[in-house]
């Protein structure tokens, strides 16, 4: 057996489902070089969920889009993604689709414009046992009915016909997961998939990808810009600015003990959230200014216009991601000490 | 997507489980119930203009019928006679009644304006069909050619052809056809006269000339709409990387998801077009000697046989109308939001 | 406790540098965006060019040369070949100069068209934003005149009017009229549908800016491009259908020079000699398509839909 399909030893001997090694993606808008992500590495393994943080335009998206060969045409990507060994970046589109859908899926943001809103669901479900394997009509729609009923979908067989404007968000965005499961893949990353939702059925359907994740034994991607989720679903966290990782660490070192952040970016972002405990009308400490242009990336750290600490060596030399301490890697040069208070 | 907005708006509910119930209480019938009271004043208000227009040129019906050696008693006397020196709307009441029944009246020559339609409707019909159905074929496989690739082979010259079909005059295109096809190739022949009647193969053979030069230039206004709209759709649409996501092939994301979602504009137009067709129709009939009722029209206005012209006119009309409501219709019992509405779940 | 300085793996940039160079030059190179700009360019002022150069010529030439008559030949000079001395095009066979009548033709083929266009930009425009921004009754109402309209076939119109009034242009214009106002209308509408709903317009209403000056200010330049680039495609139709008009005998009388009438007259010796059909046909595509083309390439240039 694959010594990726046991967690335990895949931990054990490190071997991961997905390496990525300095990813690079860029094109071209309006005649300017637009660089989204600048050197990204990560590994995710079988059991595991990594969550993937950062504002819009941080790369996160892209960067995954790019392993899951979903960017448009005249993107180039460069730089390693390797799932369960196999080279994935530089390959043609109809060697990837091998493993779209099948190896690795994808749940998408906002199930409202995610589904064909002309098609009923059960059908749209049933495409995608098809599209990988060689099932009969009548058995694809068995194996689709049963993928609703996985993802928790009351009456499955009635909810097979409906089409998606008929259902509520939470259960589009349960047909999204039925499709993406439908192939049993490894990988599952889901970008922004509980943003579009109300509290409640966000928490309902983060429970339902990690009960799914420990019955199939998938390694999990969520992609998010919610330092809350990712506190309370992830193992490992990575941060992301301006297409580059900032900081990365498992999650409960992050989010644990306090005080443990060092990148200053990562750390405004937990100051900026509201807590209960502080006194009433405390202006909230947002991070102002905003991303820089991806077009035109500054020389030296590209948070540095907005760090409350900016040094001249920040201006002048963009920070390595570098472990400085064991499992815990973050690019600042001034990070904040351990129990530094803001 | 108006329809689509218009339903939305007012809060269609899906109303009781039970599907008829579903249906009686659903958005789409309400919708239907007004467009049907819609096309029915939009069919009076064509009749009554025409017949208004008609009244208003100066008309020498009787003068025509007696020779140019009528005297002018005679004239006055055959007028009166034909009830022509009414006031105008005691003539529309006349006629408007007689419509409801049914009766379009006997024109100049003594025949009914029945029979005359019923003659010669068959091969006008007959050309419309072959027009519309190999244009829209032909647009709906060049169109998905060409989004396969934006900017490819495939592309550029189905938008030089489409190009070339809206500017060409259908009657400019069809002498070229005449001559080339018919004349110097001798495939089809020159005249199509037994169109509306005969066997499969005549219709072939003769329909295959005018239903081109009719057809080409529908033929470049859906291709242009149907390939704007799938490119738009394969390049914004959010569903499409779904597809994608799963691994399907291109192919089968343009044609499965892309295609499905277009047809909804390229219905409307092919149902608003109509009017126009039907007046292009005229011409190509009577370049190619077809016996429809563009022709009659044409000879018809030459003879100023009244009656006739109001008949024909009022099918040219009817067939707008309806045309445009099936391309409502259509749009309303395809595009699932507006069938279903939203249930409660 | 300062972070490890970066000594190797990365190039120092310098300190104007734009960022590390790593990536390679991504998608479209600077040549390509280059020739893509051309094309972008050349598609708008060809076109444009054309347009122009057929309406100089058949408005201003007359006025500085002297063009034989489009409607009177020397029945000896008939059928001459194209260059023949005083004939640029050679004459038809009846002896008539065949780019006169291309010249005076043009001017009544623009004429109309865009004589056409504009009542129908005005009127029906007018209409159409009316029915659009006010709603309701109104709309019902407007909407419902434009109906009937569109589905009255113009042609037969135009045609009634001939045979009973007389053929002549200005009756050709109304006619014609009559298929132009509905169709900007409808175009109007939905573009002012379009408009009236976006949130600065209703900012502007809760504002409290009043109906005709909010139309003048926000609705207006919103839906002028879609009207222009509409108009241009118009004035192509009108002209196609002023032609057929022609063609048939119904539209400018003989013997005014008209193309649609040159390709009547042309039809009669066909087989013998082509080029007399084939010379007005061969023109009304390019101006058509000239006109379809420059429309396009402004709806591009203007983001329209």
């Amino acid at each position: 057996m694959d010594v990726l399909d046991d967690p335990i030893a895949a931990a054990r001997t490190g071997a991961a489902l997905l390496e990525v090694e300095d990813l690079r993606v860029g094109f071209a808008a309006g005649g300017r070089d637009v660089r989204a992500v600048n050197g990204v590495s990560f590994r995710v393994s079988p059991g595991r969920t990594l969550a993937i943080i950062g504002e819009s335009g941080s790369g996160k998206t892209v960067s995954c889009r790019a392993v899951m060969g979903l960017l448009p045409a005249g993107t180039v990507v460069t730089g390693s993604a390797r799932l369960r060994g196999a080279e994935l970046i530089g390959l043609s589109d109809s060697q990837l689709r091998k493993h779209r859908g099948a190896d690795m899926a994808m749940v998408f943001q906002d199930p409202a414009r995610s589904l064909n809103p002309t098609m009923r669901v059960g059908a749209q479900v049933a495409e995608a046992v098809r599209a990988h394997r060689a099932v009969s009509r009548s058995q694809a729609r068995e194996e689709a009915v049963e993928l609703l009923r996985l993802v928790r979908i009351p009456l499955p067989d009635r909810r097979y016909h409906e089409y998606p404007h008929q259902l509520s968000g939470g259960m589009r965005q349960r047909v999204m997961i039925a499709m993406a499961l439908a192939c049993r893949p490894r990988l599952l990353i889901a970008d922004e998939a509980t943003t579009a939702l109300d509290v409640t059925t966000q928490a309902q359907i983060m429970e339902l990808l990690l009960d799914l994740q420990a019955e199939l034994n998938m390694a999990l991607i969520m992609i998010s810009h919610d330092l809350g989720l990712a506190a309370s679903y992830a193992d490992d966290v990575v941060v992301m600015y301006a297409g580059k990782i900032v900081e990365q660490a498992p999650a409960r070192r992050l989010f644990g003990t306090r005080g443990a952040v060092r990148m200053r970016y990562t750390r405004a972002l937990l100051d900026a959230i509201p807590r209960l405990d502080r006194p009433a009308h405390t202006i909230l400490p947002v991070v102002g200014g905003r991303p820089p242009d991806p077009a035109a990336l500054p020389p030296g750290c590209p948070f540095a216009p907005r760090c409350p600490v900016t040094a001249d060596d920040c201006l002048t030399t963009e920070p390595e991601l570098a472990e400085h301490v064991e499992g815990h890697r973050w690019a600042c040069w001034h990070p904040c000490q351990n129990g530094d208070t803001p | 997507m108006a329809l689509a907005q218009q339903v939305q708006l007012q809060g269609g509910n899906g109303g009781p489980r039970d599907r008829a119930g579903r249906l009686a209480g659903s958005p789409a019938l309400r919708l239907v119930g007004r467009r049907l009271l819609a096309a029915l004043v939009v069919l009076w208000g064509v009749t009554f203009l025409t017949f208004a227009v008609m009244s208003a040129l100066p008309n020498d019906t009787a003068q025509v019928l007696l020779g140019l050696h009528a005297t002018p008693g005679q004239v006055t006397a055959l007028n009166k006679a034909l009830g022509l020196n009414r006031p105008f709307p005691v003539r529309y009441w006349h006629w408007l009644v007689g419509v409801l029944h049914g009766n379009l009246g006997t024109d100049l020559e003594g025949a009914s304006v029945n029979s005359q339609l019923a003659q010669h409707l068959p091969a006008t019909a007959e050309l419309l069909a072959y027009a519309l159905a190999g244009s829209l074929l032909l647009a709906v496989i060049v169109a998905v050619l060409a989004a396969r690739q934006p900017n490819g082979l495939a592309d550029r010259l189905s938008l030089a052809v489409s190009m070339l079909g809206l500017s060409a005059a259908p009657y400019a295109f069809a002498i070229f056809l005449i001559v080339v096809f018919a004349v110097k190739l001798g495939w089809f022949p020159v005249q199509s006269n037994s169109l509306g009647s005969g066997s499969v193969l005549s219709f072939l053979q003769q329909g295959t000339l005018p239903a081109a030069s009719l057809g080409f230039p529908l033929f470049a206004i859906y291709t242009r709409l149907l390939r704007a709209d799938l490119v738009e759709q394969l390049q914004r649409e959010d569903y499409i990387v779904t597809a994608k996501a799963k691994g399907l092939a291109p192919w089968q994301v343009l044609i499965r998801h892309a295609l499905r979602n277009s047809m909804f504009s390229l219905i409307t137009v092919v149902g608003l077009n109509m009017g126009t067709l039907i007046g292009a129709a005229a011409i190509i009939e009577a370049l190619f000697s077809v016996p429809g009722i563009g022709s009659e029209l044409l000879t018809a206005i030459g003879d100023k046989d009244v009656p006739l012209i109001e008949g024909i006119v009022l099918v040219f009309a009817l067939v707008t109308v309806l045309a445009n409501l099936a391309a409502d219709l259509m749009y309303a019992v395809l595009d699932p939001r507006i069938r279903y509405g939203r249930s409660t779940s | 406790m300062a972070a490890p300085r970066p000594e190797a793996a990365l190039p120092g940039p310098g300190l104007l540098a734009p960022g590390p160079p790593l990536l390679p030059s991504a998608g479209v190179s600077p040549r390509r965006l280059a020739s893509q700009r051309l094309g972008r360019a050349l598609r708008l002022w060809v076109p444009a060019g054309i347009v122009v150069l057929i309406l100089a010529t058949c408005f201003l030439l007359p006025l500085v040369t002297r063009m034989p008559s489009p409607t009177n030949g020397n029945i000896l000079d008939a059928g001459d070949p194209p260059f023949s001395p005083g004939h640029w095009l050679g004459t038809d066979p009846v002896g008539v100069d065949v780019f006169s009548q291309l010249v005076y033709g043009g001017q009544v083929a623009f004429e109309v068209g865009l004589a056409v266009t504009a009542i129908g930009v005005v009127v029906g425009g007018l209409l159409g934003i009316t029915a659009g921004y006010f709603g309701g009754w109104v709309d019902a109402l407007l909407s419902r005149v434009v109906d009937i309209l569109i589905a009255f076939p113009a042609l037969v119109l135009a045609l009634a009017i001939a045979e009973g009034l007389g053929p002549s242009e200005v009756h050709v214009i109304w006619a014609l009229s009559v298929f132009s106002i509905p169709a900007f209308g409808r175009l109007s509408r939905g573009a002012t549908l379009v408009v009236r709903d976006l949130e600065f317009m209703v900012a502007a209403r809760l504002a409290g800016t009043r109906g005709w000056r909010v139309i003048a200010r926000h609705v207006l330049p919103n839906i002028l491009p879609g009207l222009v680039t509409f108009s241009l495609l118009g004035i192509g139709i009108v002209i196609i259908l002023e032609g057929a008009l022609d063609y048939l005998g119904y539209g400018i009388p003989p013997p005014t020079a008209s193309w649609g009438a040159m390709i009547a007259n042309g039809q009669t010796v066909l087989t013998a000699q082509p080029e007399y059909v084939l010379i007005p046909s061969v023109v009304l595509v390019v101006v058509v398509a000239a006109l379809n083309m420059l429309g396009d390439a402004l709806r591009e240039r203007w983001g329209v839909r």
